[in-house]
């Protein structure tokens, strides 16, 4: 196996209102083999918010989140989408524009850093495909999950825009599914799969926009008929699971869709225990999967 | 001969109740667009069909369309590609999404007229032409910044997969907000305030999801997102005070004093004691499910070396106003090559997209 070794940068979600996504995927990832560094100097992302505000100061303190990977020597592995379109939107304006870079690097340096350009940016979903590779997984299944529906559900910046991600292609991405199936899971197509979550407008267009797109994203993998969704972001978790309740009853309508974490999907298959992967958290719990694992 | 089907959405107000797919089974032909099969279709076995297209050559912005899900130019997109991309013997073809079918392809316009009348889409001189005689005049820097913005021809790609605008059709939308800035953000236009104000009535500006859609379906690198975020920037320039602002600034601040954002206290922040009032059911919910970090009430934990953070704060508030950020485009963005740079071995090998 290769050396998977990674700067882990947690994000503010898997320390705040996410805590099973933190938990879920420190488990699984020693499982398979990953071993992760976390990066416990790193500072938040900025989320989107401060570069609208500030641009220039985002850009710095992402560059300085990229350099405390550097000093590891190791890529930067993400779990959060909006994390990582917001490090590799940095790493690609600095890596391209050598006067900004040197800018950027002045006032690191009055920190004692540098960014050098070293480090790539990587998402856990990526490196279980890239990295532990699909037939390692597919050997480590002891409980494959195929008695369910699972609609994926990717969150825009894990696709969007590919001049910053560039992964696979943000019409017909495959790896969700490619996994979904390395765990014996049958993935179920939905009309909302491609689809925004509505998480980052919500606090200027809650009842106008953000619930509206929850309530249709969780309805869309219902009338698909799954048994739940699956989403690489935990913001797309927040929103889609926590939020669900007040989209239904702002919407009017009837969903209870469960949306699990992926470390958590990928958790449930190689012989972890519901509980263990925080499953009882949700908020829509999901019922049918712990009751199949319990 | 190798073939493929062509699925073309059908819709005649005057004789149809509801719309209908027809599919069309045409010979795989080299270089052949979407608009060409079309035409195919159209002269050989049904001159029924409707759609809007002028210049062939994806500049005119007529022929846009919902090609397999996702809006392009019927002109710009080759069938050997689609068929590739969705690995797929069938093509679907739309009108755009977002919008009212008027016949087959073709849709109904005046909306999108008429949003974009609300940020007056056309120059306000700042000041009188000048005495010279010549053009009104601005430096290749203050150019750079709208002239990616001014590439736009209105096909309307963007309107038709915007999330937002999906949900509410009040949301100006990515095209008229993009607009908006080319003026805004021209140096020898007058209105910028007036075109802030017009982009902020309801604070339409921050109903934008930040999908990214709109920038990933622009035929022309316009950016309609980056230029969505460049007005947000100027309107926290101009002082305006919006939702968007305050969170700004509490990002901002818990950078600087935490490292981590505070979740738990966001609420409270974000919306006063009112609105922290309105959420608690919700927090009540989350704290019985344990996904409330008691601490974080209390300030919480703290990023190692912070100290490097507010060095950092201090320094790049102080250097940021000599900094020109260039746009994307500027650094010479090509999308296509930059969609290959990602590492993907194994993603390939194991049956990803090329």
């Amino acid at each position: 196996m290769a050396d998977l070794k990674y700067a882990f940068y947690t994000g503010c979600s898997a320390k705040g209102v996410a805590p099973e996504l933190y938990e879920s995927t420190k488990l699984v990832a020693e499982k398979l083999g990953m071993e992760l560094i976390e990066l416990d100097a790193a500072s938040c992302c900025g989320a989107g918010a401060v570069q609208e505000k500030d641009e220039f100061l985002a850009l710095t303190i992402n560059a300085r989140n990229l350099a405390l990977a550097e000093e590891l020597g190791l890529d930067l592995l993400t779990i959060c989408n909006t994390c990582t379109v917001m490090l590799r939107e940095t790493k690609f304006k600095l890596d391209n524009d050598p006067e900004l870079k040197k800018a950027v690097n002045e006032v690191l340096a009055e920190a004692g850093l540098e960014y050098k350009g070293t480090s790539e940016v990587t998402h856990f979903l990526w490196e279980i495909i890239d990295g532990v590779g699909l037939d390692t997984l597919r050997a480590m299944v002891i409980r494959p999950l195929k008695e369910f529906n699972i609609a994926p559900f990717y969150g825009c910046h894990i696709i969007r825009p590919p001049y910053l991600i560039g992964y696979e292609d943000p019409d017909n991405p495959k790896s969700l599914e490619m996994v979904i199936e390395a765990l014996g899971g049958n993935p179920t197509d939905h009309e909302a799969k491609l689809a925004c979550c509505g998480f980052h407008s919500f606090w200027s267009a809650e009842d106008k926009v953000t619930l509206r797109l929850t309530a249709y994203d969780a309805n869309s993998a219902k009338e698909a008929q799954a048994d739940f969704m699956v989403t690489p972001c935990p913001l797309c978790h927040t929103q889609l699971d926590a939020m669900q309740e007040e989209a239904e009853e702002r919407i009017g309508i009837q969903i209870g869709m469960p949306v699990l974490h992926l470390p958590q999907l990928i958790g449930l298959a190689i012989g972890f225990k519901p509980h263990e992967l925080g499953l009882q958290k949700h908020i829509i719990t999901p019922e049918k999967v712990i009751n199949a694992f319990s | 001969m190798e073939t493929f089907k062509l699925r073309v959405f059908r819709y005649d107000p005057t004789k149809d109740t509801e719309p209908y797919y027809k599919t069309y089974e045409l010979p795989v032909e080299k270089g052949m667009t979407v608009l060409a099969a079309l035409f195919k279709a159209k002269e050989e076995q049904d001159p029924s069909i409707s759609f809007r297209y002028n210049c062939r050559a994806a500049i005119c912005g007529s022929c846009a369309v919902r090609i397999n899900g996702h809006a392009a130019l019927a002109c710009k997109v080759q069938i050997t590609h689609l068929l590739k991309k969705y690995e797929t013997d069938t093509i679907t073809v739309e009108p755009i999404g977002n919008v009212r079918p008027l016949k087959d392809l073709i849709y109904d316009m005046d909306w999108l007229i008429d949003k974009m009348k609300k940020v007056k889409p056309w120059f306000i001189p700042k000041e009188a032409p000048p005495a010279d005689g010549k053009e009104y005049r601005q430096s290749p820097e203050d150019h750079n910044k709208i002239d990616f913005a001014s590439d736009c021809i209105l096909c309307a790609s963007c309107m038709s997969d915007c999330n937002a605008l999906k949900v509410n059709k009040d949301f100006l939308g990515p095209m008229v907000h993009s607009k908006a800035y080319r003026f805004a953000a021209d140096t020898r236009d007058g209105a910028k305030r007036e075109r802030l104000e017009a982009v902020l009535e309801d604070l339409n500006l921050e109903w934008c999801v930040r999908c990214w859609e709109c920038t990933t379906r622009c035929p022309k690198e316009v950016q309609p997102y980056e230029n969505i975020i460049r007005l947000r920037i100027m309107a926290a320039e101009e002082g305006f005070k919006t939702p968007g602002e305050i969170h700004a600034e509490i990002f901002e601040q818990d950078i600087l004093n935490r490292g981590l954002l505070n979740e738990m206290l966001l609420p409270m922040r974000q919306e006063g004691i009112l609105g922290a009032i309105k959420r608690a059911p919700f927090g009540i919910k989350m704290m019985f499910k344990g996904k409330v970090n008691y601490a974080d009430f209390f300030g919480g934990h703290k990023i190692r070396r912070l100290e490097e953070i507010k060095v950092i704060y201090e320094k790049a508030k102080e250097k940021e106003k000599e900094i020109n950020i260039k746009l994307p485009q500027i650094m010479g963005v090509i999308y296509e090559d930059k969609r290959k740079t990602a590492k993907r071995k194994n993603f390939a090998e194991s049956g990803g997209n090329e």
